[in-house]
């Protein structure tokens, strides 16, 4: 079963108490999916509210977000047919820009 | 009546500050770090609304049924893949994707749950739903003109001002930076553009006066003479005593013509606020001096304000939503790039300075 990480800047949305700051850290989450785009479904099922988080209205990850998936960054922000295997373990974070 | 809440919208939070005594008392602030770029006060039902731009994850729009203390998330406007954002000022062509949510009203209290939105890149969304579902105004989208609007300060167009006619709901007015003033008398079925009589001086000789081009930085509606607009344009200051239509502008307004806020005595069209400033690449105060300018007389003639305000070393900017004016008319407040945040009991007399160094304020309203 692969493994998801969601840095502290995005796990603080989880709470859903308007994303106090100090109650985040990074935040692990066990998923179910052979693919990228399954992983983040199975994501989203178990926190809905994420989703425009992580994706903007036209399902890409959103510019200011980084994705490695077994320590290599995705090469597509629209292409997330990537394959996965049992152990991996996708970790989402933002991206260092902006801010 | 007068207002006992004003709510701060800044770089890193919403600041909400009560009165105490004479003067006003940080009461909380909500959501430190992230940037909220304006509030709503809904009056039908009191609920307060905050609009955000997360950066790095999106735009988001957050509701609070308990004056800030707890927030809900609410949908945010949407574009589909097949909405493009076409510029007038030679740039690409490109998907829409939501940027900003740059201006909220409430509808009607005959319309419940009926919320306006209006973003950049250029799209009027409309919520009857209090924003849990938004739709884009396609009449307004596919107008042709619109492939002629451009940004003015972002790469991109958007509509940052939305006056809903206390006479009749279904008028809609919208002003665009830049693109204009676009009416719609339908609830959005159809459009028209009226910015005609506005001067756009960054054109090309013989374009200036072209209605579509017009960058409008904030527009407003007198709520008892609702046939009375004022506008604060890129280029002067424009008053409409025909709803919206058939500009004039006014000249005489001290010490400057250029700025981005507009605050209209709810009660008298006559009485209105600006915050002028050095045009246009500078955008610093006329001689480091801080001031607001009033007419009490419709345009014919300002009082230069400035007692409270910072005389010297003011380097202060006011956006266009960070100005605002109390229902009853008395009570002003106004906040600056640089963190400052001033308010009025006696409509603008004199001022006084809330008692904190505030990050960069994007918007101020009373509640």
């Amino acid at each position: 079963m692969p493994k998801l990480v969601l840095s502290s800047a995005l796990a603080r949305w989880l709470s859903g108490d308007g994303g106090a700051v100090g109650a985040s850290r990074e935040c692990r989450l066990d998923v179910v999916g052979t693919t990228l785009a399954g992983a983040l479904d199975s994501l989203f099922r178990q926190h809905p509210g994420l989703r425009g988080y992580v994706l903007d209205e036209h399902g890409r990850i959103r510019h200011h977000v980084a994705v490695f998936i077994d320590g290599d960054s995705i090469r597509s922000k629209s292409d997330l047919d990537v394959s996965l295997n049992e152990g991996s373990e996708v970790y989402i974070m933002q991206a260092l820009s902006g801010g | 009546m007068s207002a006992d809440t004003l709510l701060v919208s800044t770089r890193k939070g919403l600041f909400v500050w009560v009165r105490a005594g004479a003067g006003w008392k940080l009461d909380h602030h909500a959501f430190p770090g992230d940037s909220v770029t304006l509030t709503l006060v809904d009056p039908r039902d009191g609920q307060w609304y905050a609009a955000m731009n997360l950066g790095h994850f999106g735009c988001k729009l957050k509701r609070s049924a308990d004056r800030g203390r707890s927030w809900t998330e609410c949908a945010v406007p949407a574009y589909g893949e097949d909405d493009i954002v076409p510029v007038g000022d030679g740039k690409e062509t490109k998907v829409a994707t939501l940027k900003l949510i740059w201006s909220l009203a409430a509808g009607d209290a005959s319309q419940p749950g009926r919320l306006w939105a209006g973003t950049i890149p250029g799209g009027l969304f409309k919520s009857d739903d209090l924003g849990e579902s938004w739709q884009l105004q396609r009449e307004l989208w596919k107008q042709p003109e619109r492939g002629s609007w451009f940004g003015g300060g972002y790469d991109e167009p958007g509509i940052h001002s939305i006056c809903v006619d206390p006479r009749d709901p279904r008028c809609v007015r919208v002003a665009v930076s830049t693109g204009g003033v676009w009416r719609s008398d339908d609830d959005g079925e159809s459009w028209e553009q009226t910015a005609h009589g506005m001067r756009a001086c960054y054109m090309p000789e013989g374009q200036q006066d072209t209605p579509n081009s017009q960058d409008v930085h904030q527009m407003v509606q007198c709520r008892s003479a609702p046939e009375r607009f004022w506008v604060q344009h890129h280029c002067g200051v424009f008053r409409s005593d025909s709803n919206g239509g058939d500009w004039q502008e006014i000249t005489s307004i001290e010490p400057s013509a250029f700025g981005f806020a507009v605050a209209v005595h709810p009660d008298d069209p006559d009485t209105a606020w600006f915050v002028p400033g050095i045009k246009d690449e500078c955008r610093l105060p006329v001689d480091a001096k801080l001031v607001v300018a009033r007419t009490r007389d419709g345009g014919n003639s300002f009082d230069v304000l400035r007692e409270g305000l910072p005389q010297e070393h003011a380097y202060d900017l006011v956006y266009r939503h960070g100005l605002t004016v109390s229902d009853d008319g008395n009570q002003l407040a106004f906040g600056s790039t640089t963190g400052g945040v001033w308010t009025s009991d006696d409509q603008g007399d004199h001022w006084q300075m809330l008692p904190a160094r505030l990050p960069m304020v994007h918007a101020v309203c009373f509640a």
